[in-house]
Formats: C-alpha cells, structure tokens, sequence
C-alpha cells in the first residue's frame, strides 16, 4: 500500500510537470502578443515592446518556463547590491518584493536622473531619500544599480540613460522617463507557492483562484451527493427489473436527460422555475461573496442541469453493469439454492456491479470541476471552468497553469479515491 | 416678462437677454434656449420659468415616493483606483452614487448647477466663477469647502494623476489659474474662451474628492453623495448603502436617496437577462437589440429611452481608389435605404440621419431633409464613373466590419440596397477585436462611435487634417469645413452656430466621407417597480439617488 501510495505521488508530479510544459509550448504557440491584449489594439508598437519588456517577455521561452516554476528571485538577487525581502501590503494583503537595506524595506526610482530610495513605512506607504550614493561603477564610465521598482520587478538603472518607458495606468498608457534599462518580474515560483500575477486582472493568480476553486467545489459537491446515490439507485432498480415496465420508463427518462445538451436543460430550467413559476433564483447572484451559503436555493437549477445531464450516464452504465452480473452464474446458483432475493442482489449482486459506474464516476468528478463552463456561463456561477475559459482566450499565462495545475491535482486524487474504492469492493484487486 | 426681469441679476451673463429674444422670436428652440441659458449660469428653475411661464409647477406625480428596498443591476466590475483615472462608464456607475459633481447634465441633455450653487462667465467666458454650495458634507463629516474642490482640481490637472481631464481642460491652462476667492468661491482664468465649462466639470471622472484624498477610492471611499461604499470586488459586485446625512431632501422632506441599497453585480449579459425576467434584478444594464425583443411585450418591464448621438457611420476612404471619387461616395449615400436599415438593424428604434456626423441630439443641429433611396441616380453617377475609368458594373468593393453591435443588419442591409445601384459588396465581418484592429486601415468600412453632447467635440476628432494619423479613419478633409468648425467652437451666438452647422452639415452630405441611416436611440429597460430613473445617452446611472421602488 504504502509503495502504491509513493508512486501515486511520483506519478502525480510527473503528469503535472508534463501538462504544465504542454500548457506552456500551447500558449506560446497559440495566443498572439499578449501586450495587445493588455494595451489594447490602439497601442504602437513602441508601446507593445516598452510593455513586453516590463513583463519580462523578452527572456527565452525556456527562462520564462523556469521562472514560473522555480521562481528567479535567485537569478536577480546575484546582480542586485542588496538582499530581496517579500512583504505583506497591509491593506490588499498581496505579496510585495523589496530590498532589505540595513532592516528598511527599500525600493528605487528614477527621477529627474536621479536615483531615488523608497524607504517604507508602517502604514505600507514609502517616504522618497535621496540615493545617489547607490550607483555602482561599471565598465567604462557606466555607473549602474539593480535595485527594485515600485511593481515588483528587479530593474537596472543606468545613471545618465534613463528608458523612456510606457506605463499602463487606469487612464491608459503614459509615457515616462527615467525608466530603467532591464526588467526581472520578481516571483518565486509555483514549487514555492508562488502562483504568479494574472496579466488579465493584474492580481496574484492565488488571490484570484481561491475563491474560484471554493464555488466550483461547492457546486460539484452538492452536484456529486443528489447525483450519484440517484444514479446508482434508478440503475440498480432498472438493471434488476430488465425488460419489465420499470427498466422501460428510467431507461428512456434517463436516456433523454442525458441527450439533452446542458444548455438547453439549464435555459428550460430557468424559464420554468426562474422566470414562469418564479419558485427559484433564475440565475446565481452573488450577492455577497458568500451567497451560496446565504442562500443555498440558488444552487437548486444549476444542480438539477447538472443531475439531468449525469444522472442518465451513470444509471445507464450502472444498469448494463447490473443486468451483466445478474446473468452471471453464480447470481442464477444462489438464486437457485434458494437463497432470498434482496440478499442476492445486495450481498453478491452489487458489489461486482459497481465496478464499472465507478470508474465513470470518477472520470466525472474531473468534469464538473473544471468542464462545466456552459453550466456556468448560463447561471453566471463564477467557477474555475470560466475562469480557465477566460484567462485560455486572454492568453493569461500564469493563471491558466495555475488552474490547470488545480485540476490535474482533483483528477489525480479522484483517481486515487477510485482506485481505493476498486480494492474495497472487490478484494481481488490488490494493489502492490 | 415682468416677473423674469425681477430675476435677472447684475451677475448674469449679458447674452442671456439677447437669447430670451431670439427663443421669443422663434429663432432657437426651447431646448437650445434651456441649453445655453443654463451653461451661461442662469438656474434651470429660471430658464424653465422663461420658456413657460404660466405653465403649471410640474404635474404632481401619481405617487409619493416611497422609502426602502434594494435597488439590483447586473453590470460587469472592474478595477477602480483614482476617479480622476476612470475610463469605462460602469465604474463611474459606482462612483458616481458615492461622490458627486460640481454640475449635473441631465437625462434632458441640459447642465445644471449641483455642487455648485451657480457659476457666472465673464463676457468674454475667459472668466468663470463658481460658487460652491453651502453646507455639504463628506461621508466622513468633513465639511466640504472650496479647498476639496481646488485639491480635485489638482488632481484632475496633475500629469502623474494621469486624468481624461487634463486634455479636456487644456484651455484652464494649469493648476495657476484657479484662484480661490473664498472657502466657498472660486474663479476660474481660463487661457481662451470656452462655452463648455459647466459640461466639462460633468466629465465623469470629475467627481469631488476630499482634500486629504490618498489616491484609492476603494480604500478611501469618501465622497458628498448619497451612497456609501460597503463593498466593492472587482468582477463580482459593488455594494453601495444609503447615507443617513445626504444634504438634499426629496419629496417626502427627508434626506434622499429613498433607497436603502443599491447592488451592481458583474454577470455576462445572458445571465443578466434571465436575472431581469425573473425579477431578481431591477435593471437590464446596456441591452442588445434582442434583448429588447425578449423584453418589449414584458408586462413587468419598462422600456425608458432617450435619443442620442451614438452612430454607425459607413465611412469610405478618400486616399483609396473607388473612393477617391465623389460620385462614388455620393453614389454609396444614394444607396442606403434608411428606413429599412433602421428597421433592420434596430427594429425601427432610433432617428433617421443624413450623411452628416452632426446629430439632432447636439445643440444647435440644422434640420435637414432625409435624402430618399435613389439607386437609379447612384447608378448613373457609377456608370459615369466607370466609363470614365474603363470599368465594369457592377462595382465591386468590399465592407469591413465588426460583429457586436447593429453593424451586421447594417452591413446586409446595404449590400442588398446597394446591388440596384451598381455596386457587388462584398462583406468582411469579424470579431470586434479583429476590426479594431484594422478600423483606421479599411477603404470601406463601419465603426461605431459612441455619444458625444456636442457636435464640435466630435468633428474634430475624425473630420479634420490634424487628425489624420489618429481617429481620421477616411483621411477626409476639407479646408472650408474646417474653417467653419473653427468659427463653430468660438462662437457663442446660438443662431449663428446654426447657420455654420447648416454649412458643415450641407459640405458633409455633398462630399463628405461618410454615409449614415440613423441615429441610436439608447435604452434603459427597468422593471415596472422601478420609479424615478431616466435613460440617459451617456447610459450613467444618474438618478439614482432620487429613485424609488414600488412593491
């Protein structure tokens, strides 16, 4: 078991590496210039390169790669005069990089071709003190210093050159001197919990995705508890009575269920309820950002889209799989040495059946994590399926690994789960 | 006028007496009068006194408003920091319910005084001075004083702010130029005359700000409206609650807003449309064109609209061959017809236009005839054209577009109309993202242009040599049209500005660059519940501290 459990483990971080790298040659093949996106398509292309620069695009892919994954504060901290620190700002709790300058908080700019310090204060604040006194002589008449900007990047400043630089604000792009000459976007990268900053809302990914992730699981949660007993149940009942009236009946129900695609069960369902009857929220409105705890009813009509479309694929395998057993040998043997129905079918019957369901069962899970987009997008739940959906058309790199990495990890636990539950049913699966 | 003339006082500007004389001849309308006389500094109460005297006070309205309930809409978020920063209309919806402005351009396009009691321009507009109400306070109980105002000043014309005022207000000519009189007086020297003072101060990133504001409105939410700032997440929702200490009453004589709450929350626009019809939200922000057929026969939805000066304009190129040539232009223009575009493309909602970027929601607009649908004319004008150039009919040319608006009907529209009249279109339409990309490069294409009040803030932009290289997507120009546009913005006479728009309209429709069928009417659809909102052409939600709901 134990050997079972280290190599589920080594497995996982192999599949995981393995995605992320083809996430990765995916989104670099297929999204255009993501400083299009950012900008805007009235940017100039000066503009465009100023940005791609600022986000450290400019670096070979296999760096970029490198950087997300094992972070490059490592990289910067040998060029940079004094040691990198991260910090908590007080109010929006995001992560912030400085310098550590004799235990102050310390950050540079550029003003006038002057250099400046940004020295921190408690409040997260910073009062500017004059730091001429940094540069470093370089070759020739060069005088330098990599220090760190007010957005998290390691910079180089050369005394005397400042870039010209476009930076994005709320009012759009405005041009400024005295920039520096070369970026770091400082991270410390995902095998250090670093998600990275999602280029679309320009937040950290962690900050974005947790709340993500919590919906989706509540969703697939209440999901998974009313579909699957239902389904086992309605497939068991049909497959012990086949051919009879009952088979007929939760056959074609289920059938037609399943053949409905979710975007049409979820539009009837809220014209029905939501609109007609007025009985249910039509849509999930997240009124605070604990709605679906406030009010729970609003979960009703996306879980019953998502029971239509389920429960006709596990009941219909549950039943083929129950109706095979029921033909076996050794379920017509007890019958025939007069044992009681009921017991057959639960003590021998069921077990042996429940093999396959399982399997799709498990497989399932995986999809209402992270594929019930359509789900979403009607009922404006916001889950990890549109926010994969949205960050995969914008191109925003760090947030789609980071929920595909949450996926991959559901699917592998739920495989793992499923795995689990094979040994208990049936004991002559052993897993070595 | 015996009653007007005790009103008139030594402060008001002098042109307002010759303006009551041409709206008493019948030379300006009554909405250019309310108009101007307003922007000059007389109170709308007084200008609306002027154009009906005997009129009774306003209708009483059937209800009194009632108090409570929470006002819900769906409309996406995204990030606000400085509100002299904001861009987009949805965050100045949020902004705009906890702080204010010093004026208030109404559903009825005209300026009123709001955070300032009243404003008087010199003769010559060069000065301006704004009295700033009395006795407001912030929603942190400062008193808000002419300084708050002078520091939003500030910050409007700080280059590291990074404000749309600064442009806007390249005629105060600096932060120098603001002179405070006293705590509730400030005088404004502006380096050339400008009429726009008033409409400009409404600009939306114009909101008053307290004068020790830090720079985050989400952290520092303070402002003189009438809604407090509960929550506010970016992409999720906006919680906005009523304010107890808002200084202006409403019917009842208590202190507005008669709602207790008013929530944004950020939904895709199909979900937002089942939210409206089950009733969990008020409001059906910005609705498609087919949302307005899923609501129209709604028994539980208003439809509140306004005329504005949003277009299509289906705009030609003049550096690129076919349409170098006027009598292709002009053959183009013969082949729109426009009624059945605007049934088409806007289930006959909207006002039939001419080929003119002048609308009749801009002041000073001279009416002009809606030319008919001439394919015959336009053939013979191509015929001539193409023998002259040894070509074929019919034409061939191709019309660029984008597909997230009316463009599509517009597009089908007119190359059905356009096939009597001699031209083989071909379209090419994309994703609004494909044609942005391109919308300057096109020879022949349709771009939306969103409302401006007047119609010298637009021309400009798009019609004039300097904008070549910027927002001139058709390259045209015109040396006498822009002479005209010049004397237009200087000019304060009302009757004159007419007759110089008269001209423009007329050089527009004879050689101009662009073709257009109508005018977009914007609108809001509420529920029946809902009282006291108006659609404004600009889509702000402007009236929401004086809206009620009923049941």
């Amino acid at each position: 078991m134990v050997r079972f459990l280290v190599r589920s483990v080594v497995s996982t971080i192999i599949t995981i590496l393995l995605v992320s790298i083809g996430l990765f040659v995916l989104i670099e093949v297929g999204s255009g210039d993501i400083s299009v996106k950012i900008l805007g398509v009235f940017s100039t292309p000066e503009q465009r390169a100023s940005y791609r620069a600022q986000l450290g695009l400019n670096a070979p892919t296999w760096q970029r790669y490198l950087d997300w994954l094992v972070g490059n504060d490592w990289r910067a901290k040998s060029r940079m005069t004094y040691p990198l620190i991260t910090l908590k700002n007080p109010k929006t709790k995001e992560v912030e990089w400085w310098a550590d300058v004799d235990g102050q908080a310390t950050r540079w700019k550029m003003d006038k071709g002057e250099l400046k310090r940004l020295v921190r204060k408690e409040d997260g604040f910073s009062k500017v003190m004059p730091a001429e006194s940094d540069w470093i002589k370089g070759e020739g008449t060069e005088e330098f210093f990599w220090g760190v900007d007010n957005r998290n990047n390691a910079v180089k400043f050369v005394k005397g050159s400042g870039e010209e630089v476009w930076v994005l604000t709320k009012a759009g792009l405005r041009k400024q001197g005295d920039g520096p000459r070369e970026y770091i976007p400082l991270r410390k990268g995902l095998i250090r919990g670093d998600a990275g900053l999602s280029w679309q809302y320009n937040r950290p990914v962690s900050m974005i995705l947790k709340p993500r992730v919590r919906n989706t699981l509540v969703l697939a949660g209440v999901a998974f508890v009313v579909v699957m007993p239902l389904a086992l149940f309605f497939g068991i009942l049909a497959g012990i009575n086949e051919g009879k009236l009952l088979d007929r009946i939760i056959s074609i129900t289920s059938l037609g269920a399943t053949s409905t695609p979710e975007f049409v069960t979820g539009i009837f369902l809220i014209l029905i309820f939501g609109i007609w009857l007025k009985v249910l929220p039509a849509v999930t409105m997240f009124t605070s950002s604990n709605a679906i705890f406030e009010n729970p009813m609003m979960l009703a009509l996306p879980v019953m889209t998502l029971t239509a479309v389920e429960l006709g694929y596990v009941a219909r395998m549950t039943r083929a799989s129950m109706v095979e057993v029921m033909d076996s040998a050794y379920i017509r043997t007890a019958i025939v040495k007069g044992m009681p129905y009921w017991r057959v079918v639960f003590r021998h019957a069921i077990r042996n059946a429940l093999m396959a369901p399982i399997t799709i069962i498990m497989l399932h899970v995986n999809w209402l994590i992270g594929g019930v987009v359509v789900v979403e997008v009607i009922f404006g739940y916001p889950g990890l399926g549109k926010f994969i959906f949205d960050s995969a058309i914008f191109g925003d790199f760090s947030a789609i690994e980071a929920a595909a990495m949450v996926t991959v990890l559901i699917a592998i636990i739920t495989r793992l789960i499923g795995d689990l539950a094979y040994t208990l049913l049936n004991p002559r699966v052993r897993y070595a | 006028m015996e009653i007007i003339k005790r009103k008139d006082r030594k402060d008001a500007h002098p042109y307002i007496p010759e303006l009551k004389e041409l709206y008493q001849k019948g030379r300006v309308t009554r909405r250019e009068f309310l108009r101007n006389a307003t922007l000059l500094g007389m109170s709308a109460a007084a200008a609306y006194a002027f154009i009906s005297p005997f009129a009774p006070k306003k209708a009483m309205a059937a209800a009194m408003p009632k108090r409570g309930g929470t006002w819900k809409c769906g409309m996406s978020l995204q990030l606000i920091d400085h509100p002299a920063r904001l861009s987009w209309t949805e965050g100045a919806n949020v902004v705009r319910q906890v702080s204010e402005y010093l004026s208030d351009t109404g559903p009825d396009n005209i300026t009123r005084p709001w955070l300032c009691e009243k404003w008087v321009a010199s003769e010559d507009l060069k000065t301006w001075d704004l009295y700033i109400r009395k006795g407001v306070k912030f929603n942190d109980g400062q008193v808000m004083t002419a300084d708050d105002v002078i520091f939003t000043m500030n910050e409007w014309l700080n280059k590291d702010v990074g404000s749309s005022m600064l442009g806007l207000l390249s005629y105060w000519g600096g932060p120098q130029n603001i002179e405070k009189v006293d705590d509730y007086h400030i005088r404004l020297h502006l380096v050339s005359p400008n009429i726009g003072v008033p409409e400009h101060l409404w600009h939306y990133p114009g909101v008053i700000l307290p004068r020790n504001f830090e720079g985050d409105f989400i952290k520092q939410p303070v402002g003189t409206g009438p809604f407090i700032l509960e929550e506010f997440a970016e992409g999720e929702r906006a919680v906005l609650k009523a304010r107890k200490d808002y200084w202006k009453m409403g019917e009842d004589g208590q202190p507005l807003p008669y709602l207790d709450k008013v929530m944004y929350i950020s939904m895709s626009a199909d979900a937002g449309l089942a939210a409206f019809q089950s009733g969990q939200t008020d409001v059906h922000y910005h609705p498609r064109p087919s949302d307005y057929l899923a609501l129209k026969d709604n028994p539980m939805a208003k439809i509140l609209t306004v005329d504005s000066s949003y277009c299509y304009p289906i705009r030609m190129r003049v550096d690129l061959p076919p349409w170098d040539d006027n009598r292709v232009r002009t053959a183009l223009k013969l082949c729109q017809d426009r009624k059945k575009t605007l049934q088409l493309a806007a289930y006959g909602l909207g006002k039939l236009a001419i080929d003119a970027h002048i609308s009749p929601a801009h002041p000073a607009y001279c009416e002009k005839p809606i030319p008919a649908y001439n394919p015959k004319k336009a053939k013979e004008l191509l015929q001539a054209y193409a023998s002259e150039k040894g070509l074929k009919l019919p034409l061939k040319v191709k019309l660029a577009t984008k597909n997230d608006e009316a463009e599509p009907e517009i597009a089908q529209t007119l190359k059905q109309t356009a096939l009597a009249g001699g031209f083989d279109i071909k379209l090419d339409i994309t994703e609004a993202g494909g044609y942005w990309d391109r919308w300057t490069e096109v020879d022949l294409g349709i771009t939306s242009w969103t409302h401006r009040s007047i119609a010298t803030m637009v021309l400009p932009l798009a019609y004039t040599k300097e904008s070549i290289g910027a927002w001139n997507e058709t390259r045209w120009y015109d040396d006498e049209f822009s002479a005209l546009l010049k004397d237009a913005e200087a000019q304060l006479d009302v009757e004159k500005r007419r007759s110089i728009m008269c001209k423009l309209e007329d050089i527009m429709q004879e050689r101009g660059p662009i073709a257009l069928s109508y005018w977009v009417q914007i609108m809001e659809i509420v529920n029946k519940r809902v009282h006291g909102m108006e659609a404004h052409p600009t889509h702000m939600h402007t009236t929401l501290r004086s809206t009620w709901l009923d049941g």
